[in-house]
């Protein structure tokens, strides 16, 4: 067996982290990927996981839900352990304090990969390699990391913000026993067979343009769109009054089209007559109006055509927009969409934000091990 | 002036791609979330100093010379 996974509703951290571990008994484990509610005491989960795995890669994050094969849930934690079959070699490294100095910690990072597969990132080959990122989804640090990151590798870094059950208080990172935020996890793994990516998201490319004309990035605000302001733009573009124009945050947020691909840029709230976003958007970037379709037909497709094109899928980590997972809860479509990946080992969880390329919303980005 | 900013958006697609297409899709993926959009730009668009710069930081950090 490659990978498998298991989940535990224990409430108790020595318990839940004891049923994991008698899941994943007598296998030769090289990496264990848990993913847990923030219901736990972090630093006291984080110590029993490096614990009960020895001589094990350990890493994860806090959430605002759970997947895994077959279910979502909440105050749970779901885990995958990986053996040799999947991965080669692998070096877990934290970025410590993103928020005063993200490049700093990254490059050091850097360092630290190149040290141990005696090869820069900048010549690794986007087939044999793959990065997984974890951030504390409160940080604010996703785009400076993914842009840095990016610069220097042409792998693929896939991944998620860490939440907390939405109370958006404070989210963690975990690895080498610790509990960390203002933190990101950056694991990098040599994979000792094929893989795939899989980025999807529900939407519509609707031919309503809206041009970011006066933006605050550092805070994620769009001042203007199109010369107006941005409420008064959104709205307009939406066909509906300014006052109204946060219902529609959910089913018509706005993306960035790249070949007929969105990167998702959703509406958080609207402070003045801004909108404040999930994620950045720069001044001068031209962006579509979007309109949600149906998750679960869109990601069954996804997934089974990614399916075919592998041959066969030994185990799915899935970065899944919380946004996605509170649609769905409001359209009755859990189970469903839990169900597709019921025949295929998965773990991943409801995030604050999905990386790849750059920092995205409303969208699953899936690593896919053959 | 004219045609600059292109030509050095397309030597760092090729350059960071080494021709191929997968790496030359992402690497211009990376390049439009940055805010330059290779396709917008032409051998007649103006040689903007300001956006010049930034291709030229944006290359550094990337290890690429122009």
């Amino acid at each position: 067996m490659k990978i498998k996974v298991s989940y535990t509703t224990e409430k108790q951290t020595d318990a839940a982290v004891s049923a994991l571990k008698s899941d994943f008994s007598g296998m030769e484990t090289k990496a264990v990927l848990f993913f847990a509610s923030s219901a736990f005491p972090p630093d006291e989960l984080a110590s029993a996981m490096e614990k009960a795995f020895p001589g094990v890669s350990v890493f994860g994050c806090t959430t605002a839900g759970e997947i895994c094969s077959g279910f979502m849930s909440e105050n749970s934690i779901v885990a995958m352990a990986m053996t040799g079959g999947i991965i080669e070699d692998l070096r877990v490294e934290v970025l410590e304090d993103v928020k005063g100095n993200a490049k700093g910690a990254l490059n050091k990072a850097i360092d630290a990969f190149h040290a141990h597969f005696k090869i820069p990132l900048s010549e690794m080959d986007f087939n044999k390699y793959v990065g997984l990122i974890l951030i504390d989804g409160l940080s604010g640090t996703e785009e400076i990391l993914m842009d840095a990151v990016g610069n220097v590798t042409n792998i693929n870094i896939i991944g998620g913000s860490a939440g907390d059950d939405l109370k958006f208080a404070k989210t963690f990172v975990f690895a080498h026993g610790k509990a960390y935020s203002n933190a990101a996890i950056l694991a990098l793994v040599k994979a000792a067979g094929p893989f795939s990516i899989l980025k999807t998201q529900s939407f519509r490319i609707l031919d309503k343009t809206l041009v970011a004309t006066k933006v605050n990035e550092k805070y994620r605000e769009v001042i203007e769109f199109n010369g107006k302001s941005a409420v008064e733009a959104y709205a307009e573009a939406v066909g509906v009054p300014a006052e109204k124009a946060s219902d529609a945050f959910m089913r018509y947020p706005i993306g960035l089209v790249i070949d007929g691909d969105p990167y998702v840029r959703s509406p958080q709230r609207i402070e003045g007559n801004s909108i404040v976003f999930y994620c950045n958007i720069l001044e001068g970037m031209e962006l579509s109006l979007l309109e949600s379709t149906d998750i679960v037909a869109d990601t069954q497709k996804a997934v089974a055509d990614m399916k075919n094109g592998m041959g066969s899928v030994s185990g799915i980590i899935n970065f899944h927009c919380i946004l996605r997972t509170l649609e769905l809860k409001s359209k009755n479509q859990v189970g469903p969409y839990a169900a597709i990946f019921k025949d295929i080992p998965t773990v991943g969880f409801s995030t604050y934000g999905e990386e790849l390329f750059g920092h995205i919303n409303q969208t699953s980005t899936m690593l896919l091990f053959a | 002036m004219a045609g600059k900013i292109k030509k050095m958006l397309d030597t760092i697609i090729a350059s960071k791609s080494g021709g191929n297409p997968t790496l030359a899709a992402a690497t211009t993926t990376k390049l439009i979330l940055k805010g330059l959009n290779p396709n917008k730009f032409t051998g007649q668009s103006d040689d903007d100093p300001a956006v010049v710069d930034k291709v030229r930081n944006i290359a550094a950090e990337m290890g690429i010379k122009l």
